[in-house]
């Protein structure tokens, strides 16, 4: 007898959100990761390349080696990210206005962002330093920047949804809302987030990532019950678009940063730290990430391989 | 040790102490009440005195403001006497008068209440049948030829008239019996009480006493101790009262009180405290209805796990910790003077049978009062107190759990938080145009703070005004001055300084609220597992018994809208009433009962709801107004929306259909 495969099918769906202005769409999906044969999958995951605008420079070498040129200049290294790695889309995280940090003003910010916004032709996602005051007051002077840019304005926060929410709301730019790795609260934010007028077909879900070793099964598991409620239950609240922030989290990692001096046991850092930001972005696709912030271009181009592979 | 002298005002109570001694002790000392929420720990700030003379040394001063310290305040928990000294407590660290506690509670909205009719129906094995016995006896006088000892004489009495085999006759009374005997002509009554394996003559009294014979029945409440006297004639209350438990000094919760408990004297004091409130409500009530305290035969009490424990003076420290084991479940007869309850010779007492650790005596009477051991109908019983018990089932299979609620309900953890007492806002509605309140006070006196019933208001209110937001947060962006920023997040000023009893505003702050909405997360919590454990839906559930000292003053369609009780037809909801306490009336009065009280405790499946995974997710998910699945509470989604319709369009709601 010939094998048969089980088929689930569902009359719910995900949200198909449109970012930027163009054609590109995120979601859309009836049908679990990858289970073409339970639904439609209309659009493909897509691979956002993270951009700092803070000249970082505490990066593992082996991350900032392909950067070194344009890492000052988040315009250059957005449109680099967009010609040479072919970056669906830009991450954009604005550190420089961290209070802990460089504390940056705002409209300076705002400025970065308008640049990048305007030196690439693919969507923007732009993240504040996910400090939930400051970016209250930095996402204000971006969404007003980026004006008619469908930009994605981020992390909404518990504690700053307003704010955030209220500038998306008035600058028709579209929200990505953070919560910590909890089905629940994050519907919740997206019901408080639609309480004050966001369109739920205008957010994102950022259920907050863990790396490979550091709480990526948390964030495998969120997802897929995400996804799950959203699909099989048809809870109108989870039917959002998620977003995996690898890059940051995979480049924490220990096991990603030590030189093999260090750890000569753990091998070549230049093979193991890549290899480390492609098993945690390829582990999040499959639990349902429908977008995955990279930052490594080896990384970004195995894992587009990837997605290649699954779709055809 | 050198001895100061402390006057505590406007008792006018002086008493000596060490010197060094801390100051909310040596109140406790004097028998001054302070409030004192956190065992004295130095965090709620409640037992704020105003020194007036000597020296006392404050350590903590992080609750007072720079205004109050001029004006002399200390924290009466963090401070030592130094040397002699006067103290005033200020009104608001006072207790209150008593009179919630005699007080008619509010009519509901909605919602009904059990009255006796109900009982009737509810519960067939009525019948007045207590333990104890009085039979009169006229003996034969012993003669040569009839030379039995006074003992076996009275035996032979109590097996011809009362078919009584193989008594035993107390010790206590052997030793007055040849005595009284002879000065009574042989004509006595004696006590008999039927403890179920064995027939004990506990008392015997000089002539008839039959038609005196009296009972107590006694609910043992974390915060509230209430105790009953019951004409066993006519197996009437003839009085009632109640009182603050006087462990609270000690803490507010169990927790706290087991672990006050583990100290040296600690477990002493704690039973001599709970002894001490129920010896004295017992007093009153003979004063007030005029009988003897030899008229009364026995004692029923309830409780939870931790305060029958702690009364009986057993070590509770295990029901803490990991596998948490309490002494027993099932507790003997045992005279009432053996714990310092002395009200007459040969008064016994009954403890009602615990389920675990924490599900204790007073779901077991409650199940029993409510007849829902007794129902075909599919029943949960939740008694919303400290530590929310419920039960969940009919007369077939009964299951049980307990989640730990906290005390914001009953005042505690919230800042203006306070008991029912004099000056305690009850009811709250608030203009959803002007956003401005309106309160009533018990006793309708200035306001001091906020208790149960009208905390669960002013969240209802709040919420439905959109004052606060779905996750209780208070909207700062409104535009009026009863809202601000206050030292810890938002505050909704419910009565201005220049209105309340204290001299400061009234709030309530989002630390406040985030409380409350932890406890009616855990209660609803609690339920929605117990239901995931054997498989049903709220909807299953044919009807909704609400017990508890604070379920009287509920007002249900103000619990659904915050999520508190589940989004059903009112018309299942009914209120008990104190369920412990009628559980041990019940118990009093009738064999049958004690038997069912029995048989209920072991019937009851427990549920630990502390190592259910699933317990976690529905609590987060109970975070949330009225719930982050709105689609379970359809009509309090209706009625959100037309309030924020009036809202919006500024008329009242009377144009609104």
């Amino acid at each position: 007898m010939p094998f048969e495969i089980i088929k689930e099918t569902t009359e719910s769906k995900i949200h198909e959100v449109p970012l930027g202005t163009g054609e590109v769409k995120v979601g859309g999906e009836n049908a679990l990761p990858f289970h073409f044969w339970e639904g439609e999958i209309p659009n493909r995951p897509l691979i956002a390349v993270e951009v700092y605008d803070n000249n970082p420079e505490d990066w593992s070498p082996v991350v900032l080696e392909p950067l070194k040129d344009v890492k000052s200049d988040p315009a250059l290294w957005a449109k680099k990210a967009q010609d040479e790695w072919g970056a669906d889309l830009i991450a954009l995280k604005l550190k420089s206005t961290d209070p802990k940090g460089e504390n940056g003003p705002a409209d300076e910010a705002a400025k970065t962002a308008k640049a990048v916004v305007d030196a690439v032709s693919i969507p923007v996602i732009i993240y504040g330093s996910e400090d939930a005051e400051k970016d209250g007051e930095v996402m204000k002077a971006v969404a007003s920047a980026t004006e008619g840019k469908n930009a994605v304005l981020g992390p909404a926060l518990e504690d700053n949804y307003k704010t955030i929410g209220a500038a998306a709301l008035g600058y028709k730019q579209t929200v990505a809302a953070k919560t910590p790795i909890d089905v629940n609260l994050a519907k919740q934010l997206n019901i408080l987030l639609s309480n004050l007028g966001v369109d739920i077909g205008s957010i994102l879900i950022d259920p907050t990532t863990g790396a490979l070793g550091y709480g990526l099964e948390y964030s495998y598991s969120v997802m897929e019950r995400l996804k799950l409620a959203a699909l099989r239950q048809n809870d109108g609240m989870t039917q959002m678009p998620l977003i995996g922030d690898v890059g940051i989290e995979a480049w924490k990692a220990k096991e990603a940063k030590a030189p093999a001096a260090e750890q000569p046991q753990w091998g070549d850092e230049s093979k193991r730290a890549v290899l480390w930001e492609i098993l945690t972005a390829v582990a999040l696709l499959m639990a349902g990430a429908d977008i995955v912030i990279m930052r490594h271009p080896d990384a970004i181009k195995t894992v587009r391989k990837v997605i290649d592979t699954l779709l055809s | 040790m050198e001895k100061v002298r402390v006057c505590f005002y406007p008792e006018n109570r002086c008493i000596e102490v060490n010197k060094g001694e801390n100051l909310l002790r040596a109140a406790m000392e004097a028998d001054v009440h302070i409030n004192a929420s956190c065992g004295g720990e130095g965090y709620c700030g409640k037992c704020r005195v105003i020194v007036e003379k000597g020296d006392v040394q404050q350590k903590l001063q992080t609750k007072l403001t720079e205004e109050e310290i001029k004006q002399g305040y200390v924290l009466a928990c963090s401070s030592t006497l130094e040397s002699d000294a006067e103290v005033r407590v200020p009104i608001e660290s006072q207790i209150g008068d008593r009179r919630v506690l005699e007080r008619k509670p509010p009519i509901p909205l909605k919602g009904y209440t059990l009255s006796a009719k109900d009982w009737a129906e509810r519960l067939p094995q009525w019948e007045l049948n207590p333990p104890t016995t009085k039979f009169h006896l006229i003996l034969e006088k012993p003669t040569l030829q009839d030379n039995l000892s006074d003992a076996e004489r009275i035996k032979r009495a109590l097996s011809r008239i009362a078919d009584l085999k193989d008594a035993v006759v107390d010790y206590p009374m052997l030793q007055v019996l040849p005595s009284l005997l002879r000065a009574s002509s042989f004509d006595v009554t004696i006590t008999v009480l039927d403890r179920g394996q064995e027939i004990r003559a506990v008392r015997i009294e000089k002539g008839d006493t039959t038609l005196r014979q009296a009972a107590i029945a006694v609910d043992v409440g974390t915060t509230t101790i209430s105790v009953q006297l019951i004409d066993l004639q006519t197996g009437e209350v003839t009085a009632e009262a109640s009182d603050y438990n006087g462990q609270i000094s000690y803490g507010e919760d169990i927790i706290s009180r087991i672990i006050y408990s583990t100290r040296a004297t600690g477990l002493a004091k704690l039973q001599s405290a709970a002894v001490n409130t129920i010896w004295n409500l017992i007093q009153q009530l003979v004063e007030k209805s005029n009988i003897e305290f030899c008229s009364i035969t026995h004692v029923c009490i309830s409780g939870n796990t931790t305060m029958v424990h702690l009364l009986l003076g057993l070590d509770p420290r295990y029901i803490r910790v990991d596998p948490y084991i309490p002494v027993a479940q099932v507790f003997p007869w045992i005279k009432a003077s053996n714990i310092g309850i002395r009200i007459a010779s040969g008064v016994y007492m009954r403890v009602t049978p615990c389920v675990a650790s924490y599900v204790g005596g007073d779901i077991v009477s409650g199940v029993l009062a409510s007849g829902m051991f007794n129902s075909d109908k599919m029943t949960l019983y939740i008694d919303i107190g400290t530590n929310g018990e419920m039960a969940l089932g009919n007369k077939d299979w009964m299951v049980t759990c307990s989640c730990s609620a906290g005390p914001a309900f009953e005042g505690a953890g919230v800042k203006h938080g306070m008991r029912a007492t004099r000056g305690a806002i009850e009811q709250v509605r608030i203009n959803e145009v002007t956003l401005e309140p309106m309160i009533i006070t018990v006793g309708n006196k200035r306001p001091i703070g906020i208790c149960g019933s009208g905390l669960i208001d002013t969240l209802a209110e709040l919420f439905l005004t959109g004052i606060i937001d779905e996750k209780g947060k208070i909207r700062l962006e409104l535009s009026t001055p009863r809202v601000k920023e206050g030292e810890s997040g938002g505050e909704y000023i419910l009565a201005w300084a220049n209105e309340t009893g204290t001299g400061r505003d009234v709030v309530i702050t989002d630390g406040d609220i985030d409380n409350l909405m932890r406890a009616k997360a855990a209660i609803y919590a609690g339920m929605q597992v117990l239901l995931e454990e054997v498989k049903m839906d709220i909807d299953d559930i044919e009807e909704i018994l609400i017990a508890g000292a604070f379920g009287r003053y509920l007002e249900i369609d103000k619990a659904i809208i915050i999520g508190l009780l589940p989004d059903v037809d009112t018309e299942k909801i009914k209120f008990v009433g104190n369920g412990s306490l009628l559980g041990s009336y019940l118990q009093a009065l009738s064999k049958n009962f004690i038997k069912e009280a029995d048989r209920i405790a072991k019937m009851m499946t427990y549920i630990e709801l502390s190592t259910n995974p699933h317990f976690m997710e529905q609590y987060v998910s109970a975070l949330f107004l009225p719930h982050t699945n709105i689609e379970e509470f359809p009509t309090v989604k209706q009625r959100i929306t037309k309030v924020r319709k009036i809202v919006q369009s500024g008329i009242s709601e009377g144009d609104v259909t």
